[in-house]
Parts: C-alpha cells; structure tokens; sequence
C-alpha cells in the first residue's frame, strides 16, 4: 500500500480506523504502470520539502520582505505538507502561493502578479492553489515567529549584563548570529515542535557559543527566578539541546540531489516520460550544467 | 432556488465544522450546500451577500452565511475575508459572533462564512424604538446590552485584537432560543491584531462611517488604540439612551483620506473645543497641528454633554459615558475598567438576556425579526418572478422614495456584517425629513437595500422570528 500511494496518502479517522482515500491514478492505470513507476521515499519527500523551505528564504530575501513573511510562508508550507505528499501537489508550486498568502496574512500585501513576474513564475499557477492552501490550514492562519522573542530577549540580556554604551556592538552580533540560526531552525521540524520563545532562546545560546557574551545559563537561571513556567531550566536545556540536534541534522539538499528526485517524481506524474528521461539524460550526461539549473526551480531574480 | 452547478467542498478539519467532520479537508462535491436549507438574502455589502440558512440536522438551528467575492480581478481571496476568518478561527466568547464553518465554493473561488444566526441587532432595536413604539429603550435592557458589549470588547482587547469598526449595526443580539438577548460583536472584516502593523483605513480602501469614529482618527492620527473602540462604545451608549446617533457629521467623501471638518465640529459642539491642557498630544496630531480649515479656531461653548443625552451630571451613566468620550484616547476608560463602574453596581443590574428584564410587570418588547429576501439564491440572483407579486413590484434597483420608505422596515443593508458601501440616495433625504422629525440629514448610513422590496413585504409576515414567539403579546406592526 505504501509504495502504491506514497507515504502520506494515509488518512486514521476519529475512531482510529485506516482509510486510503481516492488513489491518485484509477485502478487499470494503476495495475499498468505499478512496475515502472517508483514513489518517492520518506527521504526524497523529505529531501524535497527542505529545498523548496530553503527557496522560501530566498525568494523572500529577493523580495526584501520582512523575516516574519519568511517564516510564516515556510510554517504554512510545512503543515500543507502534514496534509499532502509532494507527489499531490508539487512543492514549487505550493512555496509560492504559500509566500502569497503569507504576505496577504501579514498585511504586507503584495499582487499575485508581482510575485509571479518577480520570480518568473505564472501567477495563475499561485492563486490556483491558494484556496488548497488555506482550506489545508484549516483557516488557522496566525502564526507566531520566533524573530519578535529575539528581540525581546536580546532587550533582557542587555538590561540582564547591565549593558554599558560603547558594548550595542557585541549585543548586534549575539541578535545577528541569532536570527541566521533561527533561519536555519525554520528548515527543520523544530518550528513544529517548539514555541517561538524556545526556539529564539535556543537561537541565542548558539550564536552566544560562537560570540561569547554572556553567561547564557546564569541568565536562564535569571530569567526563571523571575518567571512562573510550566517547566524548569534543566528541562529547557534539554529541549535546547533537541533543538541543536534538529539543526546539526539539517542537510539541505544540492541541485544534484534534487535532479534525481525531481526526476523520480515525474515519473510519478508520467511513468510513460521515463523511458524519454533516460535516453535524454544519457545524450546529456555532460551537459549536466543545464539541466542543473532546470531543476533548480525558481530562482529569485529581482 | 438555483442548486444546481455548484462546486462546493467544505473544509474539514481544525474543529471548524460540525457536519461532516472526518473527510480530511479534501474536495467532495456539492456536499456542504445540502446540509443547509437556504431561507434567503438578509443583507448585501461591498464585500458580497448575507444569507440566512437553517441547518437540516435534528435541531434545526439557524445560520447566517455571509458570502465573500473575489476580491479584484485577478488577486485571489478578497484580504477582508482572510483577516475577518483568521482572527474568528483564534476567538471565542459568548459576546462575540461565532463562526461555525467556512465553506469553499471552487467553481469561482468565493469563501461561504457560516455564523451563528442572531435576529437583532442594536440598529434595528434603536429604531423600533424611535419609529415604531417611539418611546426609550428599558434601563436595564440599556444596561444589560452595554455591559455584555464591552465584556466582548474587553476580550478582545486582552487579546490584542483592535475590531475598528464598531456601530450599532455591528452589534448583534440574539434571538429568541438559549441564547435569547445576549450580545455578539460582529464584523470583524477591519479588525486587527495590534501587534502588527497598522495601515490607515484609506490604504486599506475600506470606508467606515464617520459618526463613531475617534477624535485623534479625525485629526490625522496613523496609529489604532483600543480606545477607538471605547469612544465607539460611548457613542452606541449614548444613541440607545437617547435613540438617535450623537454626532451625526455629513461625510465629505473624496479620496484620498479627506479631513472630516463636519464629523469633529458636531463633536465639538457637543463637548466643547478640545485643549492642550486636557488634550496634550493634540499638538502633534496632523489635522490639528496644520491647522486644517482652520479647526483650531472652532470655538465652542461647552454647552453640556448631560443636556443631549438627558442625563443628570451627577449620576453613574453620564459619568461612564463622559469617560469613554474623553478627548484625550489615554486619558479614556478602557473596557475593563468600564466593567467595574459603577454604574453597573446599581439596580438595575445587568442581565444575560438583555431583551427581557428580570423584574415581572416589566414590559417586554416584542422586537421584529430580520427581514428576509426570500427571492435571491445563494449566488446573489434575484429570481424575475417572485411568488406571488404584490402589485407595483418595483424592478431591481429602482425604487422610487415611496417605495424606500415602505420597504425600510422590510430590507436594508447587512447590519451584522460589514459596513458595506453606504448610497448617497437623494431620495433618502425625502424620507428621513418625512419619517423622524428633527431628525433630517441624518446620514443613512444603513439605508435600505433597493432590491425586490414589495415582494419582501409580503413575505415578511411568514419571518420566524416573529411567529416563534407566542408568549410575548405582538407588538402593533404595520405592514
């Protein structure tokens, strides 16, 4: 079953029985094309998902958006696919439409014709897919981003070292490193599993490992004494230390990782264009450069 | 009723529904239409239409689907629509409206919000009272309806959430049923959540009444309080003490963002000239600071809030009513602090059901139901032949100020949803002079919906919401 529907075509229902909803192809074409047409894996899902996070960023920097716009577009990628198998709707796709709504949500209101001809995509493609989008979401549409409680915090640091004038300096650097390993949690599954306020801490006492500022873990002692929480500092330590883990496992994938994927999925799509895939990849086998950049996607280009 | 060619799916999932819950967010056909019985169209907007459906489950209960457009042509879910679902999916308070559902119409990619219905709300209750039983509003009713509507406000505002645009219209109260007389805050189409950025009301293209809008936002000021919502509150209390709105200003209506100068003169003359003494941030507020047609030199007496409103000076309600009409927005009450006022420590107290007080030998009114378009389906089309006609059946979108008046009492525009679109009808003025003396150049910021209106008369008589109710004597109404 797995292998004929993919990994997330399962559907539990509330009393905790498996359906198999709608197969993607109808039965006969099913039977017919069943040898030749491998699913992707969990891995190669899970590879595509974390290329497409990353192009999020990008295109998000080529537009100069606010950090936030960035991660709310990713969050809400990241749960459509909760929903959904890249092999249903294709990432590249979907990325787009999810920065679309993103920018709609946080009032930064940018046309879907814009966007299209800012990354050289068809709009239509973008709005076709945004009621899937939001109807996948299940209309909860606010999400919080753990870019405000870094700054927040780094304010408590400040008031926390009793900061001098002449020492903005170090606190910039300690906010700066912060907020690129938050950008780096936004690709894992933390910003899933975490609340913004843990992982803007977790952000800090990496960058602080690199910068050196303060005595990370006396502040978190400081800042417990002062707040009633639901847990302790050994157990924020540990849900850090996950978090650390989550982001030394991130591996974003190379365009030569993707080429293989890509090309697996679309033989998903069209089992019949594989045979054509094959003999064209071996006319082509050094003209890998430009079949790079196809399989690249959308690159910003502002 | 036009059913047919309707490719509808409902959304699953996240507990937004509660029909058909388990098909896993995925598109069915033609599903989530069929568990409604459409009854009709009771309101219209710029944003779309307002229907009104009962749900056809065991408890048949009754829902008000509010139908967004595509926003522009070619820019996806109208934003309106995105804000008013995302901030309704994150609330829940027994003063606010509730979302039930939210339905997607594929075939052309309009939203379908499905609320809770309510069968009044404060404009239609202030005006059964002016021009039908023409005599004031019950204290406690008066009481009971401010306390619930500020409960809800203050719920909103401990969350953040900034809704802007209230009014009469806005504030629903429900009907007959468990809920009988309780107060929802509807509308949430320009709430905000005030953590993010606020973009003025032109920017956004939207258009409010100006007559509960803030000083501050009259002068210029860019950034949204939650005290806009508390003048807006003073200004709803005042108009159910009194049942006529306290600073109806003529609207200029020129873009971009013009200067209300009428809006802030009726202001004024009614609380005297604001000052820097009282006022220190005046200084800074744009319109005054320009000086804009000469605003500062407006001069006025203060001749007295407690005489328009018929108030003693020293008494409770004036005391609360002047601190959510001060001047200065950090200098006035707050929704929590109004909670705790003493106005509401005294007898009467306010109740849960608001309609009907807790005294017996009271005397309880009867309030009509909403006027239903029976004639218009779910895609906004007017059927060309409505049952049974009455004569003169005037076409669809001109009716003559005769027929405007009759059909007031029958249609107007969508108070629950949405200050839609207000029509600058010259033949509103015909009407307003004729139907409340004293009362002309009222601005009809809720005018009636010039649609099919004598053969909603008719039908009007079967309205539920009136017949459900044989307890009450029928209040004289005339059709």
């Amino acid at each position: 079953m797995l292998e004929q529907y993919g990994v997330t075509r399962l559907e539990v229902d509330v009393d905790g029985s498996l359906s198999y909803p709608e197969p993607v192809l109808d039965q006969k074409d099913n039977a017919e094309r069943h040898s030749s047409a491998k699913p992707l894996n969990c891995e190669e899902e899970h590879l595509m998902r974390v290329f497409y996070e990353q192009k999020i960023q990008e295109v998000c920097a080529a537009f100069k958006f606010p950090h936030k716009i960035q991660a709310t577009a990713i969050l809400y990628f990241k749960r459509f696919y909760l929903q959904w198998s890249v092999m249903e709707h294709h990432p590249k796709h979907i990325m787009l439409t999810c920065v679309y709504t993103s920018c709609k949500v946080e009032e930064n209101h940018v046309s879907a014709e814009e966007l299209g001809k800012g990354i050289q995509q068809d709009h239509q493609m973008i709005l076709n897919n945004e009621m899937i989008v939001l109807q996948s979401l299940g209309f909860d549409l606010i999400v919080y981003a753990p870019y405000r409680s870094v700054k927040g915090f780094i304010e408590d640091i400040e008031e926390f070292c009793q900061a001098r004038n002449g020492e903005q300096e170090k606190f910039k650097d300690l906010r700066e490193t912060a907020l690129l390993e938050v950008d780096k949690m936004m690709l894992t599954d933390a910003p899933l599993l975490y609340t913004p306020g843990q992982l803007a801490l977790a952000g800090l006492r990496r960058s602080n490992a690199v910068h050196r500022v303060l005595d990370f873990e006396g502040y978190l002692h400081n800042l417990f004494s002062r707040q009633r929480t639901a847990y302790s500092v050994s157990q924020l330590g540990e849900l850090m230390g996950t978090i650390d883990s989550l982001v030394e496992q991130l591996k974003i994938p190379t365009a030569k990782d993707m080429r293989h994927i890509d090309r697996k999925l679309k033989s998903c799509w069209d089992p019949s264009a594989q045979d054509e895939n094959k003999k064209r990849e071996k006319r082509s086998k050094h003209k890998s450069k430009r079949a790079a950049s196809e399989m690249q996607g959308p690159v910003p280009e502002v | 009723m036009r059913r047919e060619g309707f490719g509808v799916a409902r959304v699953g999932g996240g507990g937004l529904g509660c029909v058909g819950v388990g098909d896993g967010g995925r598109a069915r056909q033609q599903r989530w239409l069929q568990q409604y019985e459409l009854v009709g169209k009771i309101g219209e907007g710029t944003y779309g239409l307002v229907f009104l459906a009962r749900t056809k489950q065991h408890r048949k209960s009754s829902i008000a689907i509010k139908k967004f457009k595509q926003s522009k042509e070619g820019d996806g879910v109208s934003p309106t629509a995105i804000r008013e679902i995302m901030l309704l999916r994150e609330i829940s308070h027994e003063n606010v409206v509730k979302l039930v559902n939210v339905h997607i119409n594929h075939a052309d990619m309009s939203l379908y919000l499905a609320f809770d219905y309510a069968e009044h709300d404060l404009y239609e209750i202030i005006r059964h009272h002016r021009e039908k039983l023409n005599l004031s509003i019950n204290p406690y009713t008066v009481k009971s309806l401010l306390w619930q509507l500020l409960n809800g406000l203050n719920y909103l505002h401990s969350n953040w959430i900034i809704h802007r645009d209230l009014k009469p219209s806005n504030i629903l109260v429900m009907g007959e049923g468990e809920e009988h007389g309780v107060v929802k805050i509807a509308d949430f189409g320009l709430a905000r959540i005030y953590q993010a950025p606020l973009k003025t009301l032109y920017e956004n293209g939207v258009v409010v009444t100006i007559w509960y809008r803030a000083p501050e936002l009259l002068l210029g000021a860019k950034h949204y309080t939650t005290a806009v919502d508390m003048w807006a509150v003073g200004c709803i209390f005042a108009e159910l003490l009194t049942l006529k709105p306290l600073f109806q200003g003529v609207e200029v209506k020129a873009t971009p963002n013009p200067f209300q100068l009428d809006q802030l003169d009726k202001i004024f003359k009614v609380l005297g000239h604001p000052t820097t003494e009282k006022w220190p941030t005046l200084v800074h507020l744009p319109h005054w600071a320009n000086d804009q047609q000469h605003i500062q030199g407006h001069k006025y007496e203060n001749t007295g809030l407690h005489t328009f409103v018929h108030l003693a000076p020293k008494s409770p309600a004036f005391d609360l009513l002047s601190k959510m009409l001060e001047y200065d927005p950090r200098k006035r009450i707050t929704a929590a602090q109004a909670l705790e006022h003493e106005y509401f420590r005294m007898d009467p107290l306010p109740g849960r059901n608001a309609l009907v007080p807790s005294q017996p030998g009271e005397k309880i009114v009867n309030y009509p139901g909403r006027p239903v378009d029976t004639t218009t389906d779910f895609e906004g089309t007017t059927s060309i032949q409505p049952p049974q006609p009455p004569s003169g059946n005037a076409p669809p979108g001109s009716v003559s100020a005769q027929s405007v008046a009759a059909s007031r009492a029958v249609a107007r525009q969508m108070p629950a949803m949405v200050g839609g679109q207000r029509i600058p009808a010259a033949s509103m003025a015909a009407f307003n002079a004729a139907a409340q003396p004293g009362m002309v150049g009222l601005n009809p910021a809720n005018i009636p919906m010039p649609r099919g209106a004598a053969a909603q008369q008719q039908l009007r008589r079967k309205d539920p919401g009136v017949m459900q109710n044989p307890g009450y004597p029928q209040q004289k109404r005339r059709f």
